[in-house]
């Protein structure tokens, strides 16, 4: 059989793979998702090692905060390791759990892939990696405080100026379209989440714009 | 044509017979006009179809400006083209002041006039901010025949051939400082 | 098909040999700046060189001179939406970027995209495909001090903008595709000037290859300059012909194929040498591949919808809101908040012309994604240059950098 021919049979399954590494699948993973296992902070580097002596290389590394996500979460970070068979084209994510300022192993002492996307983790989320060899900023200016991606971080949006000190306030605009957000009017569209930040009431700029 | 001509004829007469009056300023203007060389400043999608202005079909070299020097010391003309970050805002700065005067910027594209669809943390919402900007330039991306548009008009305006919104003529950039 | 001369002759040095050791002359490591303002990074990338005279020792590239926040953009805007910001990323293949999306979406709503949208998103995919490759040859030719091929190769270029134009009105940065479908039906002749580009562009491929492919200056500067074998092209996790010239056969086209691309009938090509010839050789012949393939799906293409007629994903028809309130209805609620996906997570990847594309979409049930992560491949393609540079001359690392073809707004995002 040609090697190339798209198969979706059981040699694509990653079930047995997790069974040998003892791995958990995620209780999270809707049906979906990619085949999730979550891994213990401490295991990483030790499974990695594993899926790396079979020929797996490491795709994306992503990071999420879920702060705010509607859904309770174990833990405020998660990491997820993309990793995938470039002959076999198996794919596993592996998900990490981990708190505010709980270091990560880093990866990159097993795949060399692992240098800058652990540096993007590092640089929007801020999740630390112990043993990477120049964990530095990567994408964000050198003053920029904060990690944009965390989901206390906001945005940044300026009010878009038009002429005779007419302005268009971004937040106010997108009103009512998820809410997310409740801009200058306030209203919050059909969807309520009833998080506290939703309940902070909206800000016009001191004496309009600037 | 003797010398002695020039002198008794008067200007009327001179110019049918083809000699031209102007200016010492404006005539470094028209000169200066004609051959604006751009820094390469390309920086998104926008650097692409300013590339693609100085290809066969679009051919910016009618309008003197096909030279895209790669060193600002030795461009004219700056052609923003693309979205500024903000940790780029300091570097286009810097080339901008190691351009000889007299210089001018045109801003290519929606994110460099504005921050177009990008308000942000990361993208400077204004180039004029950081540079003084002679001619926007909307469009995302601009097609190369805006890019040229807006180079004609810098021409007129080089030229003093401008106007603003109101309808006043715009002065002409002194010949020798800006 | 077409394939380039193999070098003939003895070649010069390769770059993996060391510096003698023992010189005589005691010499400094000179460190040398590139860019970020510089015409051969291809945008705006920063290289920190250090140099052993005229050997380069180490490489340190800085990169997000172009960090434009598209993931935190994401998460402020609904999912139609998106629609518009990613093509933005790699702009010189948009549609790839376009399709990771919407491909991500679909999978989260379950939407039916119908046959013929599926056909014109191969065509375009493929189409864009072609536009990236056709930039790489222009610049990457133009880096090593070749200026003619760039006219040859934008030439191609302005005819397959014209396509776009007529399908999507942008030359650019289309934003065509949808949730569900396409924006709006291919227009009437439409196919007919696919087809004469496709015959434009198989004579195009021709030229360019009797214009550089036996220059010997292009050879000596290409042949045997950064290699990169398969085990570390793995290790590097490049994607991509970059991979694909290293000899690892892995292309989402065929593996875990999309849009219906198991119907078409292609080839895998690799190389196996991994240096920078190998890199500009396979891009040229997947340049024939695509053509192949827009061939086949120009025959396919028949008269049909080209949106999910699902009204909770899709927007009405005109005619439709004269009539029915259901529809004003479906309208209003699509165009004021747009539709609301089940909580999940969702990760499908594309093969763009970079490599693996892909969107890792976390919805919390709003009508806007919780969390974006895009798979770029040009951010870990560039990792590359770090190694493949090391012991080359410094003129080779324009040669490398230009052949790994990363896009700024790739990288940086």
């Amino acid at each position: 059989m040609d090697p190339l021919t798209p198969r979706q049979d059981a040699s694509r399954d990653v079930t047995p793979l997790m069974q040998e590494l003892r791995l958990t699948p995620d209780p999270f993973a809707g049906s979906l998702s990619e085949p999730t296992a979550v891994v213990e902070p401490g295991e990483l580097r030790h499974v990695a090692l594993h899926l790396k002596s079979r020929g797996f290389m490491l795709m994306d590394s992503v990071g999420i905060d879920y702060l705010s996500y509607p859904q309770p979460r174990p833990k405020r970070f998660a990491v997820l390791h993309n990793i995938y068979h470039p002959y076999d084209h198996r794919r596993i994510f592996l998900r990490v759990w981990l708190d505010d300022r709980q270091p990560l192993d880093s990866l990159s002492p097993v795949w060399r892939a692992a240098h800058y996307l652990e540096r993007e983790v590092y640089d929007l989320i801020g999740v630390e990696f112990t043993d990477h060899p120049d964990l530095r900023k990567i994408l964000t200016p050198d003053d920029l405080e904060g990690h944009p991606l965390r989901k206390d971080f906001p945005i940044g949006e300026s009010p878009t100026l038009f002429r005779e000190g007419r302005f268009l306030d971004p937040a106010a605009f997108r009103a009512g379209l998820s809410g997310q957000d409740g801009g200058l009017t306030g209203w919050r569209g059909s969807l309520r989440r009833g998080s506290l930040r939703d309940m902070v009431p909206p800000v016009m700029p001191q004496g309009g714009p600037k | 044509m003797a010398l002695k001509e020039l002198f008794e004829k008067d200007w009327q007469e001179l110019e049918s017979e083809g000699v031209l009056f102007t200016s010492l300023e404006k005539l470094v203007a028209w000169g200066r006009s004609n051959s604006m060389w751009p820094a390469t400043f390309g920086l998104a999608c926008c650097a692409i179809e300013m590339m693609q202005s100085t290809n066969a079909r679009n051919d910016m070299a009618r309008f003197g400006s096909e030279v895209f020097r790669a060193s600002p010391r030795q461009a004219d003309v700056m052609i923003v083209a693309g979205r500024l970050s903000k940790k780029m805002a300091p570097v286009l700065r810097r080339v901008y002041d190691q351009m000889p005067d007299p210089k001018w910027v045109i801003s290519m594209g929606a994110c460099a006039s504005s921050g177009g669809m990008f308000n942000n943390y990361a993208v400077v919402q204004n180039v004029d901010s950081v540079v003084p900007v002679d001619i926007f330039v909307p469009g995302c991306p601009p097609r190369p025949e805006a890019l040229l548009f807006a180079l004609m008009q810098l021409q007129k305006k080089v030229r003093g051939e401008a106007f603003d919104e109101l309808g006043h003529q715009l002065p002409m950039v002194d010949a020798w400082t800006r | 098909m077409t394939t380039l001369p193999q070098t003939p002759g003895p070649r010069r040095t390769s770059s993996t040999e060391k510096p003698t050791e023992g010189a005589l002359l005691h010499t400094e490591m000179l460190s040398l700046n590139v860019g970020p303002q510089h015409p051969s990074t291809h945008g705006v990338l920063r290289l920190v060189v250090d140099m052993d005279g005229e050997r380069v020792s180490r490489v340190v590239v800085h990169m997000g001179y172009l960090h434009t926040g598209f993931e935190k953009t994401f998460e402020h805007r609904t999912y139609q939406q998106g629609v518009t910001y990613a093509p933005r990323t790699d702009y010189l293949h948009s549609f790839g970027h376009e399709l990771a999306w919407v491909l991500g979406v679909e999978k989260l709503l379950g939407a039916q995209v119908p046959e013929r949208a599926q056909v014109i998103r191969v065509i375009l995919h493929e189409l864009g495909r072609i536009h990236s490759h056709l930039v790489f040859v222009g610049t990457g030719l133009l880096d090593l001090g070749a200026l003619t091929p760039l006219f040859y190769t934008f030439r191609e270029k302005e005819s397959c903008q014209d396509i776009f134009e007529a399908i999507s009105g942008y030359r650019m940065n289309q934003g065509y595709f949808r949730v569900g479908g396409l924006s709006k039906d291919a227009p009437e002749g439409w196919e007919q000037m696919v087809a004469r580009f496709c015959d434009q562009q198989e004579r195009g491929v021709q030229e360019y290859l009797n214009l550089f492919g036996q220059n010997p200056i292009f050879l000596d500067r290409a042949t045997d300059i950064g290699i990169i074998s398969a085990q570390e092209a793995i290790d590097l996790g490049l994607t991509g012909p970059n991979l694909r010239a290293s000899g690892v056969p892995l292309d989402h086209r065929k593996n875990n194929p999309y849009s219906g691309y198991e119907n078409y009938d292609f080839e895998v090509l690799t190389t196996q040498k991994g240096d920078c010839l190998d890199r500009f050789r396979i891009r040229i012949l997947e340049i024939e591949q695509s053509i192949r393939i827009i061939r086949q799906a120009l025959a396919r293409l028949r008269p049909g919808l080209v949106q999910d007629p699902n009204r909770k994903i899709s927007l009405p028809p005109r005619p439709e809101l004269e009539t029915s309130m259901e529809a004003v209805i479906h309208h209003f609620k699509l165009v004021t908040e747009g539709f609301h996906p089940p909580l999940g997570e969702v990760y499908v990847p594309v093969e763009t012309c970079r490599g693996e594309v892909g969107y890792y979409v976390v919805s919390d049930g709003g009508s806007m994604p919780y969390r974006v992560k895009i798979r770029s491949p040009s951010f870990v393609n560039v990792q590359a240059l770090e190694y493949a540079c090391v012991g080359a001359q410094f003129a080779d690392l324009i040669t490398i950098l230009a052949t790994i073809d990363p896009v700024l707004g790739d990288v940086d995002r």
